[in-house]
């Protein structure tokens, strides 16, 4: 029972770090190596408000969050835009560049050592007792329910809100939509802003849950194969991707092999482009995107 | 007063070819004005030129002016083109495949307000009643004839007021053209909409111009409106496919590309 | 890519021999023989300080090189070159440790563990382009990883693998100038081969299949062999490079393998320029020596002292943004400066190429 709990929290995980690769990808082809990254500045600035708002725990998390959106559209609009047009390789290599850049800054501003904004924000982490016995700390258990809200209103928003249709329209035919009126930078800065609001989501829930350090990027590494076995450009598959490779990764972990834990995401990730590239629902494209 | 008017422009791609020159040309409200040509001639990039998408070809307009009812709109950002109200229907992906009919025309962008929106719907489902049943179908499972149709119906939820129609004919059979020729002329009648249309069937497209220029080349090497041009011996000979008998001397061939000199 | 206006006034190579030489006219020639005379006496004059910066530059050159072969060349994009790197160390320090093995048997059985793993990693070219390729070879790349600290912890390596010097009739062989002499010619030696690789017929069917696959198969090219082939000789020469990095270092352990040393090698090819030898040595001297310049800035600074202990973050940020700036501001890198710098001298007074073709 305790590793189903596992599972679920880590699929969580995964899924919510995973739909911000995907919200980037579906609408503007470019892949957004420094998610990672992004998520956990998201999470070092609820160190930042933590210290400002001594004592609101609710709206110095709140204020990290409205940051993060605005970190997303400041991030567009002063570095991607000049990269739309582009080789695709050249702007996911900007991704990275930005990436390595804002570990660095980190490290410089708050320090290398973990740091833990739960007892900055004063909020507790008791632990709960689900049924079986399994235990599941508060923050975990939050950070599913947000992953499920956060995949209901994407979904609702895409599918039936009307920039949510004019997102999806940009990402199939990106001239037409600018022929039809639409402006294709306020989309894509609106999926950066979104994508990097969900990051933030994922990266301050860990962080309440299990503190922060400069390490965490590489969890939002491993969600990348997530988002690509699932199709990178589907929500669904998002999920079913993130689904899989927390299976895999508490099974594997659990029965076979503790050192595996970091390398089972890839392993899932080769198979997966090995029988079927473009993912479980992602849209057959030409895969030749360079 | 023509609500476009374009005035001897050059359009050069790369910085090293001149793909237009000299071309002018206009169209007054709720006019359709037809451009015919051969593939090469330069109506595409004309059209592009108007429209506002030379950038993503590295190409410019070098000379020239086009204003649209008395603004200057050359080299302007195509947004900005089309919130003025030229909108453009475009030759090649020209809907969202992955989105069904209904989300197609809700996705285009006007001033319209929730309302008016509705409106517009039920007036672009009176224009092409075959859409109304095709609402959930998705884009790119449409047939040509009913694609274009969607093209267009897109373009029209932009409430332009002047449409710029590429290459309507292509890839569709004679009897969808007919069809959709004489929808165009209901858009115009109904909505008021000016239509600059450019194609290669000159036979399509000079049964409802008004007026029509005809380029070669890069250039507007002959003009005038549709009877005129249907009478014409060259359009007859080399767009309309009706050869007037023993073949012509070289010279006589040139004859209506210089008729066309002192005009520019 | 951007070429430069020739030099010489004109062509007149008369034979074949001609045609083939590396060294065209007079002024290159001496131009040349002044080069290696500097590069030759170097070490005679030089502090330990700047010998060891020398010879790190020539190692990561034979890294850049064998990667410019396979992305700027083949169009075949790879960020899974520190696992081939670490495949190099690793069989050296395996071998080394396990059953003593002279150099003479650890160099080339590193190049055949990295002809075996190109293979590998090539496989998944055959199928894949452009993005998902590059996200092949990262997975490929954690395997890797993955398989090395394995080894580390199941045979008690925690801390990782101490290589002995290589020895020769006995003698050690070591010492800065020694290694630079070794690493020199290492750098020299993969210069040549990519040099005469590209101008070979398989060079050739790299950049065909770089630049429009259908084609190439259309004139008789075998796509398959010719991809996994760049990815077999690409990879044969990092390994052989992760060799002598393992001697050289006299150190072999996972984490100096990480993620971040594939973006280096990357960032070199494209800060140096895609599609450019010289582009691949001028862009691994860029980011050899870019720390140890940052260093040097930062003494520089007022409050040098509070930075100086972050000095791996300030790396890091500066090393971001000077990325940034290279694919925002100059995408044809080091080679497409020196190149406009270059035509500019040429072209005095005039500002254009005489000839009016294309930009390109």
């Amino acid at each position: 029972m305790q590793l189903a709990v596992n599972i679920v929290v880590l699929a969580s995980i995964y899924a919510l770090i995973a739909c911000g690769y995907v919200l980037i990808y579906r609408v503007s082809r470019v892949l957004n190596l420094a998610h990672g990254e992004l998520m956990m500045l998201g999470a070092y600035m609820v160190l930042a408000t933590a210290s400002l708002f001594n004592g609101h725990p609710v709206i110095a998390l709140a204020a990290a969050i409205l940051l993060s959106l605005l970190v997303g559209v400041l991030v567009y609009v002063f570095l991607m835009r000049k990269m739309t047009g582009e080789m695709v390789l050249a702007a996911i290599l900007t991704t990275v560049a930005l990436g390595i850049l804002i570990r660095g800054l980190v490290v410089l501003i708050w320090s290398a050592q973990q740091q833990y904004p739960a007892q900055a924000l004063g909020v507790p982490n008791p632990s709960l007792v689900l049924f079986g016995g399994a235990r599941v700390s508060m923050w975990s258990a939050v950070l599913v329910g947000t992953t499920v809200i956060v995949y209901a209103a994407l979904f609702a928003f895409l599918r039936f809100g009307r920039w949510g249709m004019r997102m999806r329209a940009a990402g199939q035919n990106p001239l037409l939509a600018a022929q039809r009126g639409i402006n294709l930078h306020g989309v894509y800065a609106l999926a950066w802003s979104l994508s990097t609001l969900t990051g933030a989501l994922a990266g301050i829930l860990m962080a309440l849950d299990s503190g922060v350090t400069g390490g965490m990027p590489v969890i939002g590494l491993k969600a990348f194969p997530a988002a690509l076995v699932g199709g990178l450009d589907s929500l669904v598959g998002a999920l079913a991707g993130s689904l899989i490779i927390a299976a895999a990764e508490v099974l594997l972990i659990y029965y076979v092999d503790p050192l595996l834990s970091d390398v089972v995401p890839f392993l899932v990730l080769i198979a997966m482009l090995i029988v079927r590239p473009w993912g479980l629902f992602g849209t057959r494209e030409e895969l030749d995107r360079v | 007063m023509s609500l476009l008017q374009v005035e001897k422009i050059e359009v050069v791609y790369k910085r090293v070819i001149t793909a237009v020159q000299g071309v002018t040309l206009s169209v007054g409200a709720k006019q359709i004005v037809a451009i015919l040509g051969t593939n090469g001639a330069g109506k595409t990039t004309t059209l592009r030129a108007i429209s506002g998408f030379l950038g993503l070809d590295d190409a410019r307009i070098t000379e020239g002016a086009i204003s649209f009812a008395g603004r200057r709109i050359d080299n302007a950002p195509p947004h900005d083109i089309t919130a003025r109200g030229v909108v453009l229907v475009p030759e090649r992906d020209k809907v969202f495949p992955n989105l069904t009919v209904a989300e197609n025309l809700a996705v285009p962008v006007s001033r319209a307000g929730a309302a008016e929106r509705r409106r517009q719907d039920e007036q672009i489902y009176q224009l092409f009643p075959r859409l109304a049943e095709l609402r959930q179908r998705v884009g790119g499972l449409l047939s040509g004839g009913e694609r274009q149709m969607l093209a267009i119906a897109g373009a029209l939820m932009c409430r332009p007021r002047l449409l710029l129609v590429d290459e309507l004919s292509l890839g569709l059979a004679p009897v969808v053209v007919q069809d959709l020729t004489r929808r165009l002329l209901a858009v115009r009648d109904e909505l008021g909409i000016a239509i600059l249309l450019v194609e290669q069937s000159a036979a399509a497209a000079l049964t409802i111009a008004d007026h029509a220029y005809v380029m070669e080349n890069g250039r507007i090497v002959l003009d005038g409106d549709r009877e005129r041009l249907k009478s014409h011996q060259d359009v007859q000979e080399f767009y309309l496919g009706q050869a007037s008998g023993e073949r012509r001397s070289y010279r006589a061939v040139k004859q209506y590309r210089r008729s066309r000199r002192w005009y520019g | 890519m951007f070429r430069p206006v020739p030099r010489a006034s004109g062509y007149f190579r008369t034979g074949y021999g001609q045609d083939l030489a590396l060294v065209q006219t007079r002024a290159e020639r001496i131009g040349l023989a002044i080069f290696v005379v500097i590069l030759a006496g170097f070490p005679f004059v030089a502090s330990a300080f700047a010998l060891d910066l020398a010879c790190q530059v020539f190692l990561a050159s034979v890294g850049a090189l064998s990667l410019m072969l396979l992305t700027g060349y083949a169009g075949q994009i790879s960020l899974g070159h520190a696992g081939l790197i670490a495949a190099g160390a690793f069989t050296t320090g395996i071998l080394a440790r396990e059953i003593h093995a002279p150099f003479w048997i650890t160099l080339p059985a590193s190049a055949v563990t990295g002809s075996v793993l190109g293979f590998v990693f090539g496989l998944p070219s055959l199928r894949l382009r452009g993005l998902y390729l590059a996200v092949s070879t990262l997975a490929l790349h954690f395997v890797v990883i993955y398989l090395g600290g394995e080894y580390e912890t199941k045979r008690g390596f925690s801390t990782g693998i101490l290589v002995e010097p290589p020895s020769l009739a006995g003698f050690k062989l070591s010492g800065g100038r020694f290694w630079y002499f070794v690493l020199l010619a290492a750098a020299a030696l993969s210069l040549l081969i990519c040099i005469n690789l590209l101008r070979s017929r398989s060079g050739r069917a790299f950049r065909a299949v770089h630049a429009r696959e259908t084609v190439a198969e259309a004139l008789g090219i075998s796509i398959a062999g010719t991809k996994l082939l760049a990815f077999v000789i690409s990879s044969a020469m990092t390994s052989v490079a992760g060799c002598l990095f393992a001697y050289y270092r006299g150190f072999v352990s996972v984490e100096a393998f990480d993620l971040f040393l594939s973006i280096q090698y990357v960032a070199m090819i494209i800060i140096g320029g895609m599609g450019s030898l010289l582009g691949a040595l001028l862009g691994a001297a860029f980011v050899t020596l870019f720390p140890y310049a940052i260093e040097a800035l930062l003494h520089l600074l007022p409050n040098a002292d509070k930075l100086a202990g972050d000095i791996f973050a300030v790396n890091y940020a500066s090393f971001g943004v000077v990325m940034i700036l290279f694919l925002v501001f100059e995408p044809l890198g080091l080679v497409g400066i020196w190149h406009r710098l270059q035509n500019y001298f040429l072209l005095w007074p005039f500002k254009y190429r005489p000839l009016a073709g294309a930009r390109k």
